[in-house]
């Protein structure tokens, strides 16, 4: 199995999120892969939301600089979408992602209606290799 | 032809201020069924709340209890998108019921036209979760009730979004044809040529994905020459619509070209796909333009009760024919191979 030049990471400014971005940035520092930073936005980004906010975007820098990965390799799509449709899209061109990483939860208002969910779906649907990456151990850690 | 409509539900509040799926949607629709004057063509139906096992016929329990809780605490925010209040699970039980009842009143008739007047719309609201401003899938719990008695229901969904809730339900379900027409890429993300149904039901999923600035004359098309032979050999018993009127031009949530005139247009077609009068019966889907909603709504009723409207002009000339065809292509290859596959594993 080849290693993988470009990884999508699922991204909505969560915890979970937050742990598979750092796995993929140290992955992908090792592998001198790109990460693709897939965000996934609802029907109100187009009702005066926005797509990706600065303070989305902040965290993602800071992430990439807490573990030393290289912004040149950092792209960001951007997609009308619920997560797992919009991820799935991302194996396709132009991203033509190789590897996909997602939290083993996601962000929501309500945990219970929401638990999980996108991972499960990916797991099911994905023609890539999936990762998903738990959020209990410490971010050090990777 | 009579109007069968349900009865407004007169308690309770579904409402986030600010938030494009609004009370005033509703009443933008039944505005345009006012502007029909349809006085004794039209009978309004007693409010009826869909039970916990009518429901469960497309939605798991544990989601139903889960709904209903987190209502009675108060609600909130179900996802980014979707909001529920204290009234939610009580308001969404009429919406889903609505549909129940039109169907049963149809039936007993054995003529007239449905129209679903309810909120929040359904068409996204998986089994096991609610999203894209829906919480309980409308037009799925009256099919999953119709395929129970024995009967092969079409869907045709015309809302600008991809009704994944919907294609997900019934993705084996043999016995429901489910058509899309939406703009791609677009929310929810999902709705490809290449769905085309689980290895229970291939070919029972048929989605014609179409550009930004897409006009009706591309919609006409793609009924015409891909869903009119699908459907022809489907059979259905039962014609059910998600009626969505954000594909009109004046829309505020996504970027297609029609006309209220081109969903008179729509309408007629997809009339002609009924077996029989008295197995019509529209749903009301999205749609946040107000003017947009009542013309449009008025204007389709207008089509299959045969009645004079004034409705806007039709469009032509925006782009889409080639992604219907292209569509088409694709999806005859996925279908192809699927049943290629599944003859491999069955010898």
């Amino acid at each position: 199995m080849s290693i993988p030049a470009t990884i999508a990471v699922g991204y909505d400014g969560s915890p979970s999120a937050q742990a598979a971005l750092t796995w993929a940035f140290a992955l992908a520092r090792s592998s001198d892969a790109t990460v693709v930073v897939v965000h996934a936005v609802g029907l109100l980004a187009r009702y005066g939301g926005e797509g990706i906010s600065l303070e989305l975007e902040q965290s993602v820098g800071q992430l990439a600089e807490d573990v030393d990965f290289d912004a040149t390799h950092l792209r960001w799509m951007v997609s009308d979408g619920d997560a797992c449709s919009v991820l799935l899209r991302a194996i396709d061109d132009p991203v033509r992602a190789e590897l996909l990483v997602v939290g083993s939860r996601g962000q929501s208002a309500h945990a219970g209606l929401l638990l999980g969910s996108t991972s499960l779906q990916l797991a099911e649907r994905a023609q890539v290799p999936l990762v998903i990456v738990p959020m209990e151990r410490h971010l050090d850690e990777w | 032809m009579t109007l069968i409509v349900n009865g407004p539900v007169q308690d309770g509040e579904h409402h986030d201020p600010g938030h494009p799926e609004r009370p005033e949607r509703l009443i933008a629709a039944l505005a345009g069924i006012s502007d029909l004057h349809l006085d004794d063509a039209m009978t309004v139906l007693a409010p009826y709340a869909a039970t916990r096992a009518q429901l469960a016929l497309a939605h798991d329990t544990s989601y139903l209890d889960e709904l209903g809780a987190f209502c009675y605490a108060g609600g909130g925010n179900v996802d980014e998108d979707t909001y529920a209040t204290y009234d939610s699970w009580s308001i969404a039980r009429y919406a889903a019921g609505a549909g129940l009842a039109v169907i049963d009143e149809l039936e007993r008739r054995g003529d007239g036209v449905g129209f679903v007047a309810a909120r929040p719309p359904g068409h996204h609201a998986l089994r096991d979760r609610g999203m894209g401003f829906c919480l309980l899938n409308n037009i799925a719990v009256s099919a999953a009730a119709l395929v129970a008695r024995g009967e092969r229901v079409l869907i045709v969904d015309w809302d600008v979004h991809h009704g994944n809730g919907t294609q997900s339900i019934f993705w084996n379900e043999p016995n429901v044809l489910y058509v899309s027409t939406h703009q791609w890429p677009l929310f929810p993300g999902s709705g490809g040529s290449r769905e085309i149904g689980g290895y229970q039901a291939l070919g029972r999923t048929l989605n014609l994905p179409v550009p930004a600035g897409a006009t009706g004359d591309v919609f006409l098309r793609a009924l015409d020459e891909v869903v009119a032979p699908s459907v022809e050999a489907f059979d259905p018993t039962w014609v059910l619509v998600s009626a969505g009127f954000d594909a009109h031009r004046a829309d505020p949530l996504a970027d297609l070209a029609l006309s209220s005139g081109d969903f008179a247009a729509l309408a007629t077609r997809v009339g002609a796909f009924a077996p029989r009068p008295g197995r019509l019966a529209l749903f009301l889907e999205g749609g946040y333009d107000l003017g947009a909603v009542r013309a449009s709504s008025a204007a389709s009723l207008a089509a299959l009760l045969e009645l004079n409207y004034d409705a806007e002009p039709v469009t032509s000339g925006g782009p889409g024919a080639e992604a219907i065809a292209r569509a088409a292509s694709e999806r005859g290859v996925a279908l192809a191979l699927a049943l290629e596959s599944e003859a491999k594993e069955h010898s």
